[in-house]
């Protein structure tokens, strides 16, 4: 922070110092992305550096990069959308990787649309041998990076979905013309193969396929890729998704699929992606929900897993939530009633949260604005042999893990 | 009564286009409170090109960018005069965000370009070059009674009301309709707007009922509905409003409060 103040060119004489800069952005997966990345580099014996979670401003990539590495290393960096375009002609990277565009922090970005705009601006700033790496499922991004030949990558499921969803997360037309797309497979909220309805635009074929072959909830997924078996022990499709995202990457840094596969078999989640803890010996889990794209693909794995026995959804509204709830009205709560799960309201906003899944028609628990004592009441209405869920905002989630830093012996020893 | 239809027939506008905040739960919020009263009720999604019903209480209208807006806006012009006919036959009409913008005469986009409205509601639109973004905690007028409301509003059009509406509600300076008159929304006899999503009617039970008790005239002649349980709404809607007022003071006393910071760090390059 101070060296980038007293020197504006710090971050571009700091990243020549590297073998070469890989970047990752889009809405959500930037940071499983990035971290599985650095995990199939290091693996594979070439140094890395990168940035933590979240730290993906400009500040914190000057910061990142003040290690001092090592001739052979390469900087693996999550960059902010809307960073992007800022850092992009001082980081030179060799890769870019895009992993998605769904409405997230509206209050900051305005519109979607205003997010796509931003990430296309980016590719026409990156150096001409630079590849671009980008998720040939999304048909509100591919469309606007065709010109500049992107590589995709791409998830197709084996089996259809159990259920289709009843809600859409993001308008689902055309990048040039306007009219309906038509999916004729979907992994999850409007990721999929689609072609417009009114003009000849259709998905590309992806370079780099996973291919999902089993689901196990949050628990696990099992995808095959370049015909080896990958199972990831942390699931859901958008898990899938950032390993075919980082696989692709590190096949363009020169490492081979298959060691990125074998590295992957033990990769460990990071901050609130699917994390497990125990309570008073009793498994919680904990999902980052940070916007309805997320939502929607987390209550696709929860909804359909005898493992899960209650849910507490923990909304926050603080900036890196965004100030914005309003997007609690597009996530489908009413699938876990139907599933039978009880929802406990909590976070900051527990009053909307209450008010939304009143609305849901199906049974509510007491508000428990602190998530310990939400927990507590999560657990008091699952049966024994199954385990709650925590979905929370990214400062909701701050808050649970809090909790549990200090305060796990007392909720154990809670009645329950 | 005509056929069969539901003592309630609401129709949503381009419910896959019109649809960024939450819309969905205006919508829901209008089911459950009329269901819970024992009212049968048909919800209708209407997309371009599609016939309406001919028999529809309530017309919902919801939020989208300026790309979707423009995408929608000929195929809602040619509506206009079927639409007029049923705000002449007492049909609610509730436009939000880009909804709003579309039941005034026009809107005139960042990028100049002009989407007609029906002129159903006396306001013009025009785009500006920031955006008016942040928590809303008001009283809105309708029918004659005001009623708490809370929400959110994020949009870069600046709406200037003319002599045939009502304001909906009326807000602090730099917000609301176009930043500089402290109005928010317009009224004109069953037709409402606002730039509020939240969405609103979750947690303004009492306005939601309004809107229901003109919507439900064609079964219950316009008679009043029976008081439902509204705690866990109200008690939502006063936390927030209590919050808000909270962080404005504290915002209005210390000037590098966290979130000025975050927004500095966070500010978006401009546009080409």
């Amino acid at each position: 922070m101070i060296a980038e103040a007293v020197s504006p060119g710090f971050i571009r004489r700091r990243a020549r110092l590297y073998a070469g800069v890989a970047l990752v952005s889009g809405t959500n997966g930037k940071t499983t992305t990035s971290s599985m990345l650095r995990a199939i580099l290091d693996g594979a014996g070439t140094s890395t550096v990168g940035n933590e979670s979240g730290a993906n401003l400009r500040q914190g990539i000057a910061t990142s990069l003040l290690r001092v590495p090592v001739a052979t290393a390469l900087a693996v960096l999550e960059v902010d959308e809307a960073t992007l375009t800022n850092v992009m002609p001082e980081l030179e990277p060799r890769v870019l990787v895009l992993t998605n565009v769904f409405r997230d922090q509206m209050d900051r970005f305005g519109e979607v649309e205003r997010v796509i705009e931003l990430l296309e601006r980016s590719c026409d700033l990156l150096p001409e041998d630079a590849t671009i790496l980008a998720n040939v499922d999304d048909p509100l991004l591919w469309p606007a990076l065709e010109h500049r030949d992107p590589v995709g990558f791409g998830i197709r499921l084996l089996q259809a979905p159990a259920s289709v969803p009843s809600m859409r997360v993001e308008t689902e037309v055309c990048s040039r013309c306007g009219e309906p797309l038509v999916y004729t497979s979907r992994t999850f909220a409007h990721l999929g193969v689609a072609g417009c309805s009114g003009c000849s635009w259709r998905s590309a074929e992806p370079t780099y396929v996973g291919t999902i072959t089993e689901r196990g909830g949050l628990r696990l997924v099992t995808l095959e890729v370049a015909g080896e078996r990958l199972t990831l022990p942390t699931g859901g499709v958008h898990n899938a998704y950032n390993a075919i995202a980082a696989i692709a990457a590190a096949d363009q840094l020169g490492v081979s699929m298959s060691q990125a596969v074998q590295t992957l078999r033990s990769f460990q989640p990071r901050f609130g992606r699917a994390e497990q803890v125990q309570v008073g010996g009793r498994s919680v889990w904990l999902a980052l929900m940070k916007n309805p794209g997320a939502a929607h693909v987390l209550i696709d794995e929860i909804a359909d897993d005898p493992r899960v026995g209650s849910v507490v959804v923990s909304v926050n509204d603080a900036a890196a939530d965004g100030h914005d709830i309003s997007w609690i009205w597009d996530v489908d709560f009413e699938r876990l009633v139907r599933a039978g799960l009880p929802l406990v309201p909590s976070g900051k906003r527990v009053g909307d949260v209450a008010v939304r899944l009143k609305y849901t028609g199906g049974s509510v628990e007491p508000q428990h604005p602190d998530p310990l004592d939400a927990i507590t009441a999560a657990l008091a209405v699952c049966p024994s042999d199954r385990s709650p869920v925590v979905l929370a905002t990214y400062t909701a989630m701050l808050s649970v893990r809090k909790a549990f830093g200090g305060q796990v012996a007392s909720l154990a020893d809670a009645p329950v | 009564m005509i056929g069969n239809a539901a003592d309630l027939v609401i129709v949503h506008l381009y419910p896959d286009l019109l649809m960024s905040y939450g819309d969905r739960g205006n919508v829901l919020t209008l089911v459950r409170r009329a269901e819970w009263r024992g009212f049968s009720v048909r919800v209708i999604g209407v997309a371009r090109r599609e016939q309406l019903p001919t028999t529809i209480d309530l017309i919902l209208i919801g939020g989208g960018s300026d790309r979707i807006q423009g995408l929608v806006g000929n195929d809602l012009a040619g509506r206009g005069g079927e639409l007029a006919e049923l705000v002449g036959g007492n049909t609610v009409i509730l436009g939000v965000c880009a909804g709003y913008q579309l039941l005034g005469h026009r809107y005139v986009g960042v990028d100049g370009g002009e989407v007609r409205g029906l002129g159903l509601l006396d306001v013009t639109t025009t785009a500006g070059a920031t955006r008016i973004v942040g928590r809303v905690s008001t009283r809105a007028s309708f029918d004659n009674r005001s009623f708490d409301v809370s929400g959110f509003e994020n949009h870069a059009g600046r709406t200037f009301l003319g002599a045939g509406v009502s304001p909906l509600c009326s807000v602090p300076k730099g917000k609301g309709n176009n930043g500089v008159d402290g109005t928010e929304g317009a009224v004109n006899g069953s037709v409402v707007g606002t730039y509020l999503h939240g969405p609103m009617l979750p947690t303004a039970p009492a306005f939601a009922d309004a809107l229901l008790v003109r919507a439900l005239a064609r079964a219950t002649g316009g008679a009043p509905l029976r008081p439902l349980d509204d705690s866990i709404e109200e008690a939502a809607e006063l936390s927030e409003r209590t919050r808000h007022r909270k962080q404005l003071t504290s915002r209005g006393l210390t000037r590098t409060s966290t979130w000025a910071n975050w927004g500095r760090a966070h500010r978006l390059p401009p546009r080409e």
